[in-house]
């Protein structure tokens, strides 16, 4: 499992394992209470401490980023932007 | 003696075995699988060593799981200490050390985040309730176990059962010691008052780490009704759990109910006709949705008053007393109220005091920390820090907080606890937290900020370290950095003030 991935499921099943069956790639962990609105604050500054990128305020509203594997996507991209300066 | 909680569950075992006991996120247990896991987690508790009056750690998350443990402990005469799981790892061990802890079960990310950070000090054993983990007993050990009872002689009732913290990520927190006596007595007295039978099915949608949620599970399983247990609470979970179990009655805090009757007024929502009861608590609700609620609701609806310390402590319902509309009730029988002046006088009717009230179901006290309750007592009265008014027929009416505190989402977070966090940060002269309004939460953390001379304030730092070392609910939601705090002539803080200091700075936009 990607590293990436591997931490934001930890982080995401501090309370709750997701189902088994579960497809990590739509799951919206927001809309499932796993991470309610106050947590989500901590959740982003979590993965930003984490991998040393930085969230916008107009990134905090893209529905995206509340599904794990539009997060993913998104962290990569960060992590990609920010290594080639950007 | 009163009645033992873990005797009427099982005698409720005997009477109705196949009846379903609980739900919770699809499971289901019947009242005989109940007392078969609250005997097995009793005896793997029993297996590792666990003393009457030992304190257990337990990080806890709603499950049918988490819910048999507390009938475990009242059986084997053993005290919980259940922590909200988000708290960071510092608040966690400052709670141990304050509940006094022996043992500690959790899931597994919180002991790899011990691991990550240092750890924590177990002096009994660990069991980790998820999967696997080094040094952790694994919770599917239960598996093995008997489902024989084996129930402690020595029970008085009177022996801390339950520690709840109120506070915070610094300093000491207070464990709320409630014993199994407090749970009984506070059990019955709403039964009585909201007329709750075994036909009931009765819905508990916050995290069982407060009092209101240990209530609404441990009521059910004593009076022999049928407990159904949220998660986590989205209004889609809420609507969607409701529909299909169909409970009868709930205590449902009123942050979540404004975020009920928004998804209840999409054209999209199912009927919602099961209830015969709810409650709202921890704040008023606005008139309007209240009546919308009703509504669409179909059903009683009261408010009541209390705190975590003195449980419920008042009540109205809103159908049968037409001209109190904004009060929260009437006391209980197990209680009395009175208003008080600074002085310790009594305010007549009409006149805002202090809410100080005297019940039959105050907790034990603050564990170990008995000065800090005889300091919150006033003649025997436990001084809320609330403040409200009685009218002319002793109804109360709650008029807002003396003592500072936001109430986000119905949690209690003390600012105090986030102004020490942050105000470590070295470009940071001073800070303060203060309650911002929101729709959704009824308020959110909001924290202004003054720099040093000559230093520049990164919000992002900022919240990076929250993110690190307060809990999700003590986030800052938002971050106003600004040249001074309002204070008064003394130069104390005026934290309900902040709020308008950076609106006339034009910063809250």
């Amino acid at each position: 499992m990607d590293k990436i991935q591997e931490f934001l499921l930890d982080y995401i099943q501090r309370e709750y394992s997701l189902p088994e069956d579960v497809d990590f790639v739509t799951f919206n962990y927001v809309e499932s209470g796993y991470i309610d609105s106050m947590g989500l604050v901590q959740f982003i500054a979590t993965i930003e401490d984490e991998f040393g990128i930085e969230f916008a305020d107009e990134d905090l509203e893209n529905p995206k980023i509340h599904v794990i594997g539009g997060l993913i996507d998104f962290i990569k991209s960060k992590m990609d932007g920010e290594l080639s300066g950007g | 003696m009163r009645s033992r909680l873990a005797d009427m569950l099982y005698e409720n075992g005997a009477a109705t075995p196949e009846k379903i006991a609980i739900w919770c996120d699809g499971k289901t247990a019947t009242y005989r699988e109940m007392c078969d896991l609250v005997s097995q987690y009793s005896n793997l508790l029993l297996s590792c060593g666990v003393k009457y009056g030992d304190h257990i750690a337990i990080p806890m998350n709603n499950s049918i799981e988490s819910v048999a443990i507390f009938f475990s402990a009242a059986d084997l005469g053993v005290c919980l200490v259940p922590l909200n799981p988000t708290l960071p790892l510092e608040a966690i061990k400052a709670a141990m050390d304050s509940g006094d802890t022996k043992h500690l079960i959790a899931r597994k990310a919180f002991f790899r985040e011990c691991e990550k950070k240092g750890g924590v000090e177990v002096s009994g054993f660990s069991i980790c309730l998820d999967s696997e983990y080094p040094g952790a007993i694994p919770f599917s050990a239960i598996e093995n176990m008997s489902t024989e009872r084996h129930p402690c002689k020595n029970i008085k009732g009177d022996e801390s059962l339950i520690l709840t913290m109120t506070s915070g990520s610094t300093g000491n927190p207070k464990p709320i010691d409630i014993s199994q006596n407090n749970k009984y007595d506070r059990a019955m007295a709403h039964i009585r008052v909201y007329e709750l039978t075994r036909e009931d099915r009765i819905l508990a949608a916050t995290p069982l780490y407060h009092s209101l949620a240990e209530r609404l599970v441990i009521l059910p399983l004593i009076l022999g009704a049928a407990s159904i247990l949220l998660p986590r609470f989205t209004p889609a979970l809420w609507l969607e759990c409701v529909k299909e179990q169909k409970p009868t009655f709930t205590i449902a805090v009123s942050a979540q109910l404004a975020q009920i009757l928004e998804a209840l007024s999409r054209p999209d929502a199912p009927a919602v006709d099961s209830f015969r009861s709810i409650v709202s608590s921890s704040a008023l609700l606005e008139k309007d949705v209240k009546l919308k609620l009703i509504d669409l609701l179909h059903c009683e609806f009261h408010e009541m008053y209390g705190t975590s310390e003195t449980s419920t402590v008042t009540t109205i319902c809103f159908q049968k007393v037409r001209d109190k509309q904004k009060s929260v009730g009437l006391p209980f029988d197990e209680g009395k109220i009175r208003i008080l002046n600074d002085d310790g006088t009594d305010c007549p009717p009409n006149v805002i005091g202090e809410i100080a009230c005297l019940s039959s179901l105050t907790c034990k006290g603050y564990y170990r920390q008995e000065a800090l309750m005889e300091a919150a007592k006033f003649e025997g009265y436990f001084r809320t820090g609330d403040l409200g008014y009685l009218d002319e027929d002793g109804y109360l009416y709650f008029a807002g907080r003396k003592k500072e505190l936001i109430i986000t989402g119905a949690v209690n977070v003390y600012p105090h606890d986030i102004d020490a966090v942050v105000s470590v940060l070295p470009e940071i002269e001073e800070c303060a937290a203060f309650p911002y309004p929101d729709d959704r939460l009824g308020e959110v953390v909001a924290l202004a900020v003054v720099p040093k001379q000559d230093c520049e304030i990164n919000i992002r730092q900022v919240q990076i370290y929250c993110a690190r070392h307060l809990a999700d609910f003590q986030q800052p939601h938002k971050i106003f950095v600004v040249d001074c705090l309002p204070k008064n002539t003394m130069g104390k803080l005026q934290r309900m003030n902040i709020l308008n200091h950076v609106r006339e700075l034009g910063l809250d936009e």
